[in-house]
């Protein structure tokens, strides 16, 4: 059974439950006997129906709203931005994953920074001078490969984008992996999860004449309205941030995401798309039902795709398919 | 040592490697193919390319032809392209920017809904088709999302191919590291493309990703495959400093100058009719004569001298729509509005026109000109010579399409046909002795840190193998080419566990560099002429009588062998270029 459709149920249940009971209440007072019983038999699978769907509503989210302190995003990063000066030391800690003890450590630098050096810089600064062991990814350092994913003072971001003068609070700098991905060393996560949760919602572009696709004679035409329904989320480079800010990711690693969903999304309302059955596969608890609009994705989202807006409109989009498929083989 | 079985092996993820892939995977036999990493596969450097994908989309409606788009690519390349290959090139990247229109990638597009197309530098007519300044990031999404509905490809992520095993003339096996775990790992297969991409980080000041070490052309230099036109290299006119990060191209095709510090648009001395959209050989030239005549801006703030890229008077719009990555990079980066401010930028090693030799079908040759059997390079790893000595900006997305399908397709045709490569002991041999030189280097326990090897590489390439290139300079550079290389035989590596060890990987990369810098500098020292990339400061005229060919450079045991290949004519004759 699709997910919307439980959610329908229970907030069909949610509204016929004190129906019943108040057509309960007033039969009674009226001295209707035989319809207040038919309301009485009504209550109770309404009532059970409520509180069997929602407590499958909380389950799924068991936990989503426990705020995770690892993100409080310090608030005096940005008075002290103005004070670090060119050419400063900074220290940098790095809160790194010890695989074979499977413990955090901690190590410190120091390093030279001008206005122009970048955490990543600084990073590698570190591995090329200090300590070779140094583990982490990084590759285009102009914001586009999305390798370079991490947490600095705090906040899920870019490394190669984070200037390591302004991250400086009193000439420190603080820096750790991502933390709602497997470890795997160091400053390096695991994204075997993250790649199959993309994949599983068939985020690509489908027609129906393979062959007119793969041997592309003619351009299709797309109006600017058309283009702009999914562009602004195309532009997800799949370094994980969303995912690593996400409370319900956080809490429950069943649930596909931020990322996988909004680029369900981007392909979905692609007027060149003519996929069916992708809206099935995210009708579910743990697919677009699963986001709580937390709107932590979209925050820290380093390229401004705002997957939140995409979740949202994406339920819409689900629960209208839902309702117009009713009858129709679910499989 | 795991050793895993495929019908065709792709080492490299960029759009030369996923285009093959895709097209091998649908072709009728099915194969099974595996398409290897040292990244996470979507983060290969094609997701770098920012300006666009040429392709002649409009005839009628342009009045352009194939016929002009070949020209332009050749008088562009210097003469030196293969004008058989060009013609390739032009032929097929129309149908392959509608490929990727196919598969999802967002072209802009004009009020009727139509895909555009903008000016770039030394094309007459504008036909470059781009998606705002993102072009290669949103080809790669549509590649890596398309590859994964399809069933018959495995990606292997973070895995660093560290040789290519040949037997008998054929391909026969492809081990690797698995970075995440450390583990050697043999691919064995009927067929193998190389799509690894350019070397341009055996320079210090470049546009390219920190990946782009041209791994797969290091290894094939390794096992004896010749390379070609190495002392190409071509120098992006307009990167931001201190950084390198691309400007791209397509800020001079919407209108964008290029002052001195005097204010001059000096491009009018070097290129009256063009201007900015001259080739890139040309205005990097033009940008270090400016410099080099002190009417750069001095290298107070930045540590290099510079020029302005000027982009203030073009509508706002214009900016926030066809380049907005511009802006994003140099607001974050500079904290400069392009809309306020003029960028400061100068020329960066940004491709590398010379590879591994093939033909123009892509099956890599032997110095004798005999294919490899079951061996393809596609991209710019490969050298099937439609640059010749200068790539036309854009061009290179092209490239990489129609080769990667050309070679997907002869790849899957080969591996559909022929048997497995027969066992034989010397590739038991060649295996097993890959195991041991990486348990080797592992246990590295010398004198000199690799970090600063590579340091002083490419500080010798960016002063001396830079713009302008002197033979006594160059002779200098192989010299000190050859000091680092026998120093980076006493090394020792801090991290001796397997697990993500970047370490190894950095020195594995850093013994690639070296190969190959030491490849481009033995072949730039003996052309004794300037053309495209190449100048000569003692010779700095164009010599056809003598250098209309290409030059071809393999290694044996230390040993290198140079020899020449006549450039392939067609109906275009070399003359003056006049931009």
């Amino acid at each position: 059974m699709r997910a919307s459709r439980y959610i329908l149920f229970m907030y069909a249940a949610m509204i016929l439950t004190p129906a019943a009971l108040f057509g309960y209440a007033l039969t009674g007072m009226l001295g209707y006997t035989g319809m207040q019983l038919v309301f009485q038999v009504l209550l109770v699978p309404f009532f059970l129906a409520f509180g069997i769907l929602s407590y499958i509503e909380v389950y799924a989210h068991r936990g989503a709203s426990v705020p995770r302190s690892f993100y409080k995003i310090t608030t005096t990063g940005r008075r002290k931005e103005q004070t670090s000066r060119v050419g400063n030391e900074v220290m940098l800690n790095i809160k790194r994953f010890n695989h074979d003890a499977k413990h955090f450590e901690e190590s410190s630098h120091s390093v030279k920074v001008s206005r122009f050096t970048t955490v990543l810089d600084a990073l590698l600064d570190i591995k090329e001078r200090q300590d070779g062991t140094l583990a982490m990814r990084y590759s285009c350092r102009m914001g586009i490969c999305g390798s370079c994913a991490m947490v600095v003072n705090g906040k899920p971001v870019l490394a190669c984008e984070t200037s390591a003068a302004k991250s400086a609070v009193d000439n420190r700098i603080e820096v750790g992996p991502m933390q709602a991905h497997p470890m795997l060393r160091d400053l390096v996560t695991d994204f075997d999860d993250f790649f199959g949760k993309h994949s599983s919602l068939d985020p690509h572009l489908y027609r129906k004449d393979e062959k007119e696709q793969w041997r592309a004679k003619e351009l299709y035409k797309q109006t600017h309205e058309e283009v702009n329904r999914f562009l602004p989320y195309s532009y997800c480079i799949m370094c994980g941030l969303c995912m690593d800010a996400c409370p319900v990711v956080n809490s429950n690693p069943e649930f596909v995401g931020p990322q996988a969903l909004s680029q369900a999304y981007r392909y979905h309302k692609d007027s060149r798309d003519q996929m069916k059955g992708r809206l099935t596969a995210i009708d579910k608890i743990t697919g677009a039902w699963g986001c709580e609009f937390a709107g932590a994705c979209s925050e820290v989202c380093p390229k401004g795709v705002d997957p939140a807006s995409a979740i949202q409109l994406l339920k819409a989009e689900v629960f209208e398919d839902s309702i117009k498929t009713v009858g129709k083989n679910d499989a | 040592m795991e050793s895993l079985s495929y019908d065709i092996v792709i080492l490299g993820s960029g759009i030369a490697g996923f285009t093959a892939a895709l097209h091998a995977a649908r072709s009728k036999a099915k194969p099974r193919i595996a398409v290897i990493s040292k990244m996470h596969a979507m983060r290969s450097h094609s997701v770098s390319a920012e300006g666009g994908i040429s392709g002649v989309l409009y005839p009628k409606i342009k009045k352009d032809t194939e016929d002009l788009h070949a020209y332009d690519t050749i008088k562009g390349s210097d003469y030196l392209a293969d004008q058989d290959a060009v013609e390739i090139l032009v032929k097929n990247a129309p149908s392959e920017i509608k490929f990727f229109e196919h598969i999802g990638v967002p072209w802009n597009r004009d009020e009727k809904g139509t895909v555009q197309q903008r000016p770039f530098g030394g094309m007459s007519i504008p036909r470059t088709a781009f998606a705002a300044d993102k072009t290669g990031f949103f080809m790669m999404r549509a590649l890596y999302d398309q590859a994964l509905a399809v069933e018959n490809i495995e990606i292997f992520h973070e895995h660093l191919a560290t040789a290519i095993v040949l037997d008998k003339g054929r391909f026969a096996a492809l081990p690797t590291i698995d970075i995440a775990t450390g583990e050697q790992r043999i691919f064995r297969s009927r067929a193998c493309i190389i799509a690894t991409g350019g070397f341009s980080r055996v320079f210090g000041f470049t546009t390219t990703a920190y990946s782009s070490t041209g791994d797969g052309t290091a290894l094939a230099y390794r096992a004896g495959i010749p390379l070609k036109d190495m002392e190409f290299v071509q120098f992006h006119p307009t990167a931001l400093i201190p950084s390198g990060i691309l400007i791209t191209e397509a800020a001079r095709g919407e209108g964008g100058y290029l002052f001195n510090a005097k204010g001059e648009r000096f491009m009018e001395r070097y290129a009256k009719n063009k201007m900015e959209l001259a080739p890139r050989d040309i205005i990097s030239k033009a940008i270090i004569s400016e410099i080099e005549k002190g009417r750069g801006f001095p290298d107070k703030e930045y540590g290099y001298s510079y020029v302005h890229l000027d982009l203030r008077h073009l509508d706002r719009r214009v900016i926030d729509e066809k380049l907005p990555m511009i802006k994003e990079i140099t607001i974050k980066m500079l904290g400069i509005d392009p809309g306020d401010e003029p960028i400061p930028v100068r020329p960066a090693a940004h491709f590398t026109m010379g590879g591994i030799h093939t033909d123009i079908k892509g099956r890599i040759l032997s110095q004798e000109g005999r294919p490899f059997g079951g061996l393809w390079a596609a991209g710019e790893c490969g050298c099937v010579s439609v640059h010749g000595a200068n790539r036309l900006g854009s061009n290179s997305l092209s490239q990489c399409s129609v080769w990667g399908r050309i070679t997907g397709e002869a790849a899957a045709d080969y591996a559909s046909k022929e048997g497995r490569p027969a066992e034989s002991e010397e590739i038991v041999r060649k295996i097993d002795e890959e195991e041991r030189r990486i348990s080797g280097i592992l246990e590295s326990d010398g004198s000199n840190n690799p970090y600063e090897i590579k340091k002083m590489l490419n500080k010798t390439m960016d002063s001396r193998m830079y713009v302008y290139r002197r033979v006594p300079e160059m002779r200098k550079a192989i010299a000190e080419i050859s000091r680092l290389k026998k120093e980076f035989n006493d090394i020792y590596l801090e991290d001796r566990g397997r697990r993500f060890n970047t370490n190894l990987r950095d020195v594995l990369e850093i013994g690639n560099l070296l190969e190959l810098a030491a490849a481009v500098a033995e072949s730039a020292v003996r052309r004794k002429e300037s053309r495209g990339a190449h100048s000569m400061v003692e010779y700095p005229k164009r010599d056809d009588k003598h250098w209309l060919k290409h030059t071809l450079i393999s290694a044996n045991e230390g040993k290198i062998r140079i020899s020449y290949l006549p450039v392939t004519l067609g109906g275009w004759k070399p003359e003056e270029r006049k931009y």
